[in-house]
C-alpha cells in the first residue's frame, strides 16, 4: 500500500511539470504586457523597462520557464503577487480555507441528501418519490449556479431576511453559498447513486441474499449499497476536487474571498505569478483528492485492496 | 418526519434571531473591490486609495470643491516656483505612539521615487528632494517648475508613513500599516473585508464611531441587497440599474456627484483620414452625442463639452454650448476635406465595458446614415491596451479619470506628445507649449486664461469626441449622517455618526 502511495506521489511530478508548462505557455502568449498591467496606465517608460528587467520578462521563454521551475523546486518560491507584493503561496493559503470550508459544506450537503435520495429512488423505481426526485435532480443539474444563487439571495436574504446575502465569516453566511454550490452535486450524486443501485439490485448475489431470507434492510444497506458505492465515491471525489479548485461563480456572487475569486482577480489584473501559482496549487489539490479517492476504494472494495498489494 | 420538521423550524427560527442589531458603534461600508495593499505608494487604484485615506494623512487635504486646506502641514509658502516650504503640525502621533516629524515627511515623499513607488512615479517624478529645516519644517525641492505637483500631494502617494516602521517591515509593510490617520489598522481578511479602529490620539476631530469595516462586494446587486437588508450602511459604487431601487426605498438615501472623468472616442490622428481635422469635425457633426449619452447612461452623468471636466478648476465646460447633430454640416465638411463618406471604412475599438459597446453601437448606426462602414471590435482590457500601444488603430473608446484636481492632469496624460497614455497620437507643439506654461504658473487669472485657451484649441483640433462624464453614486442608510460622497471618489468617514 505504502509503495502504491509513493508511486502515485512520484507520478505527480510529471503531471505538475506538464501543468506548469501549459499555464506558463498560455500566459506567455496571452496579449497584454504584465508590466503595464502592474504599473498602471500612468507608469513611465523607464519604470516599465525597469520592471521588465527586474522580473526577467525580457528573457527568452524557456529561460523564464526554467527559472520559475528552479525557484519553485529549490526554494519553494512560486513568486510574489504583482498586485499585493505578497508571496503567492501566502495569498493562496489565505484564500484556501474559505474555499475548503465552502466545498466541504457543499459536499456534505450533497452526500447527506444525494445518497439517501438515490437509494430510495432506486428501491422504489418509478414511484412518485422517484419521479419527483428525478425532476428535482434534473432541475438542479441544469440550473446555472449564478441564477440559483440570485434566487436564493432574493428569497432568503431580501424577502425573508433570514440569512445574509454575502460574505463568509459567520455560519449563517455560509449557508446560502454552500447550498447554491451543492445543488449540482446533489443532483449528480442522486442520479449516480440511483443508477448504480439499480444495476446492483438486479445482480444475482442480491437475489441470493434475498433467497436466503436476509432482512431487506441488510440486503440493501450492506450487500447492495457497498457494491453500488464505487462509482458514487469516484463522482464525489471528482466533484470535491472540482469544488476545491474554486467555485468561481458561487464565490463571486456571494463575495466569498476564496481561491476562485483570487484567481479571477489575478487573471483580470494580469498577475502572472498569482495565476501560475494558483493553477499549480489547484493541480496539486486535485491530484491529492484523486489519490485519496483511490485509496478510499480499497476500503470500500476488498478486490481493489488485493490488487494494490 | 414531524419531529424533524419541528427541529428544522426551530433551527430556522434560531438563525433568524441570531445576529440582530447591536448598539451602533460600527460603520459597515461595501466597496467594489478590496484594497491591494495598505502601502500608500504601492498602488494607483481607488479602493486602495480609499483604504489608505483612513489610515494616513496627507500634508494638504482636498475639499470637495477641489480647493486645498491644511492637513499635516499647518501652512505653506512657495519660496520660489520650485521650492515649497511646509510648516508641519506639532504633536501629531502615529498609531504606534511616535511623533510625526520632518524626517518622516522626507522619508515618505522621497520613497515614492524609489522602485517601490513605480505605480505613482507620474506624480512624484518631478520631486528632487525634501530638505529638513528643523523637526517641524521641510522644504520640498522640485526638479522643475510644476504647480500641479502641489495638488498631487493630496493623492494617496502623499500620505505620510512612519519611517521607523516602514524600514523595519521591509517588503511586508503593506500588511501592517502605521499612519497618523483617524483610524488605525486592526485586521484584514484579504478579499473579504478590512477592519480599522478609531485612533483615540488623533490630532484632528476624532471619529464618532469605534469600528470601521469595509467589505469588498464586487457584484453591484449584492451591494444593494446588503444595503437594503441593513447589513451595510454605505454602499459604493451604485450602478445605473440599481438607482431606482435605492431611490424608492424610504430607508435609503442616494448621493450623487459628478466626478472629474471623461469617456471619449479618440481618433488616431496620424492615420488617414483622421489626420484631417475636417474629417474629425465631420464625424463629430454626425453624432448625436448628447442623446447617445442619455440613452446609454439613463440620466446618470452628462455629455462633456470640454476635455477638462466641469468640476475641475478652469473648466469652461459649462460656458460652451451643447453639441447638436447636423448631418448637413457633416456632408459639407466631408466635401471640403475631399473625402466621400460612403468610401470610409474603419474599426471602432473598445474594451468589454457594456456601456462603451452600447455607445459604439449607436455611433456605428449614426455613421452608417451617410454610408460610413464601421466594425466594432471589443477586446479584453490587456489585449486592448496592447493594440492601442501599437498605434495602428483607427478609432477607440476609452476613459480618463482625475485623482488629482488639477486641469493639467486632465490634458497632459492624453494629449502631450510623450505621454504613455496618448493613444490619439496627438503631437502638437502648440499644445505642448501651453501645457508647460500652465504648469509653470501659480493659480490665478493668468493660469485660468492658459487653460481656457487650451480647451478651445483642443475643441478646435478635436483629437477626440467627448461622450460621457460620470458620477460618483453612493447608497446610504438614512440613519447614517455626516457622510458626503467625494467627487474624487476617496470618501471620508471622519464625520459620520448615527441617528436612530
Amino acid at each position: 500500500m505504502l509503495k502504491y502511495i509513493l508511486r502515485r506521489i512520484i507520478m505527480l511530478i510529471p503531471v505538475l511539470l506538464g501543468v506548469a508548462f501549459c499555464v506558463f505557455t498560455l500566459l506567455y502568449f496571452t496579449p497584454g504586457d504584465p508590466a503595464r498591467m502592474v504599473l498602471g496606465d500612468l507608469a513611465t517608460d523607464e519604470a516599465i523597462k525597469e520592471f521588465r528587467d527586474k522580473e526577467g520578462l525580457n528573457d527568452p521563454f524557456l529561460v523564464q520557464f526554467g527559472n520559475y521551475i528552479w525557484k519553485a523546486v529549490a526554494h519553494g518560491d512560486i513568486g510574489r503577487s504583482y498586485s499585493s507584493k505578497r508571496p503567492v503561496m501566502q495569498e493562496i493559503l489565505t484564500a484556501f480555507p474559505y474555499t475548503l470550508k465552502l466545498s466541504a459544506f457543499a459536499m456534505i450537503i450533497a452526500i447527506i441528501i444525494g445518497i439517501p435520495c438515490g437509494i430510495i429512488s432506486a428501491i422504489k423505481q418509478y414511484s412518485w418519490f422517484d419521479t419527483i426526485t428525478m425532476i428535482f435532480a434534473m432541475i438542479g443539474l441544469s440550473m446555472p449556479v449564478f441564477w440559483l444563487g440570485l434566487l436564493l439571495i432574493l428569497f432568503f436574504a431580501v424577502r425573508l431576511r433570514w440569512l445574509p446575502s454575502s460574505g463568509f465569516s459567520t455560519f449563517k453566511a455560509m449557508i446560502l453559498p454552500s447550498v447554491a454550490l451543492a445543488a449540482q452535486s446533489i443532483s449528480m450524486v442522486t442520479r449516480m447513486t440511483r443508477s448504480s443501485m439499480l444495476e446492483v439490485i438486479r445482480a444475482d448475489y442480491i437475489r441470493t441474499a434475498r433467497a436466503k431470507g436476509q432482512k431487506e434492510s441488510i440486503v440493501i444497506g450492506v450487500h447492495a449499497l457497498r457494491n453500488a458505492l464505487i462509482p458514487v465515491v469516484t463522482l464525489c471525489g471528482l466533484q470535491f476536487g472540482q469544488l476545491l479548485s474554486g467555485a468561481i461563480l458561487t464565490e463571486s456572487i456571494f463575495a466569498v474571498p476564496g481561491v476562485g475569486r483570487l484567481m479571477v482577480n489575478a487573471i483580470m489584473s494580469r498577475d502572472y505569478p498569482m495565476v501560475q501559482g494558483g493553477v499549480l496549487f489547484i493541480a496539486v489539490t486535485f491530484s491529492i483528492v484523486n489519490l485519496l479517492v483511490d485509496l478510499l476504494y480499497a476500503y470500500i472494495d476488498p478486490r481493489i485492496k488485493a490488487e494494490l498489494k | 418526519m414531524k419531529k424533524f420538521s419541528i427541529i428544522f423550524l426551530a433551527l430556522i427560527l434560531a438563525l433568524s434571531l441570531a445576529g440582530t442589531s447591536l448598539a451602533k458603534d460600527t460603520l459597515v461600508v461595501a466597496d467594489q473591490y478590496d484594497a491591494t495593499t495598505l502601502d500608500p505608494i504601492g498602488h494607483n487604484d481607488y479602493p486602495t486609495s480609499r483604504a489608505c485615506s483612513h489610515i494616513y494623512d496627507t500634508l494638504v487635504f482636498l475639499n470637495h470643491d477641489g480647493t486645498l486646506r491644511p492637513g499635516l502641514a499647518e501652512k505653506w509658502e512657495f519660496l520660489t516656483d520650485k521650492d515649497y516650504k511646509m510648516y508641519l503640525r506639532k504633536g501629531v502621533k502615529f498609531h504606534n505612539g511616535d511623533e510625526m516629524t520632518a524626517a518622516d515627511v522626507k522619508f515618505s515623499l522621497e520613497r515614492a521615487n524609489t522602485p517601490a513607488g513605480s505605480h505613482i512615479h507620474t506624480y512624484s517624478q518631478d520631486l528632487d528632494n525634501v530638505e529638513i529645516v528643523d523637526d517641524y519644517t521641510v522644504i520640498i525641492h522640485l526638479k522643475k517648475v510644476n504647480y500641479p505637483f502641489f495638488s498631487s500631494l493630496v493623492h494617496s502617494w502623499g500620505n505620510i508613513v512612519c519611517k521607523k516602521v516602514v524600514e523595519a517591515a521591509g517588503d511586508d509593510y503593506g500588511m501592517n500599516p502605521v499612519g497618523t490617520g483617524p483610524f488605525k489598522f486592526k485586521e484584514w481578511a484579504k478579499g473579504d473585508h478590512y477592519t480599522f479602529e478609531r485612533f483615540d490620539d488623533y490630532w484632528g476631530e476624532k471619529a464618532k464611531f469605534k469600528t470601521l469595516i469595509v467589505r469588498s462586494i464586487p457584484e453591484p446587486t449584492n451591494r444593494t441587497i446588503e444595503l437594503e437588508t441593513g447589513a451595510v450602511d454605505i454602499a459604493y459604487p451604485v450602478t445605473t440599474i440599481e438607482l431606482a431601487r435605492i431611490e424608492e426605498n424610504p430607508e435609503l438615501v442616494l448621493q450623487r456627484k459628478v466626478i472629474p472623468s471623461t469617456t471619449y472616442m479618440g481618433f488616431n490622428v496620424h492615420k488617414a483620414p483622421f489626420d484631417n481635422v475636417k474629417v474629425r469635425h465631420a464625424i463629430h457633426a454626425l453624432l448625436d452625442t448628447v442623446n447617445i449619452q442619455r440613452a446609454v447612461f439613463r440620466g446618470v452623468g452628462q455629455t462633456p463639452r470640454s476635455l477638462i471636466p466641469a468640476v475641475t478648476k478652469y473648466s469652461i465646460n459649462d460656458d460652451l454650448p451643447a453639441h447638436t447633430r447636423n448631418v448637413e454640416t457633416a456632408k459639407k465638411l466631408f466635401a471640403e476635406a475631399g473625402v466621400n463618406p460612403a468610401t470610409l471604412k474603419f474599426i471602432i475599438r473598445s474594451n468589454e465595458r457594456k456601456e462603451r459597446i452600447d455607445m459604439a453601437t449607436i455611433i456605428q448606426a449614426q455613421l452608417a446614415e451617410v454610408g460610413i462602414q464601421t466594425e466594432i471590435v471589443q477586446q479584453e482590457w490587456g489585449a486592448y491596451l496592447n493594440v492601442l500601444q501599437q498605434k495602428q488603430h483607427d478609432v477607440f473608446l476609452l476613459g480618463w479619470g482625475l485623482s488629482v484636481p488639477d486641469p493639467d492632469y486632465a490634458v497632459a496624460g492624453l494629449l502631450e506628445s510623450n505621454a504613455g497614455t496618448n493613444y490619439t497620437t496627438f503631437d502638437d507643439p502648440k499644445l505642448n507649449e501651453m501645457l508647460v506654461k500652465g504648469r509653470s504658473l501659480p493659480d490665478g487669472e493668468e493660469r485660468a486664461a492658459v487653460y481656457k485657451e487650451m480647451q478651445l484649441y483642443i475643441n478646435e483640433q478635436l483629437p477626440m469626441i467627448y461622450l460621457h462624464n460620470d458620477e460618483a453614486i453612493a447608497g446610504v442608510r438614512k440613519i447614517v449622517k455626516g457622510f458626503e460622497v467625494d467627487p474624487f471618489e476617496v470618501h471620508s468617514f471622519r464625520g459620520v455618526y448615527f441617528e436612530e
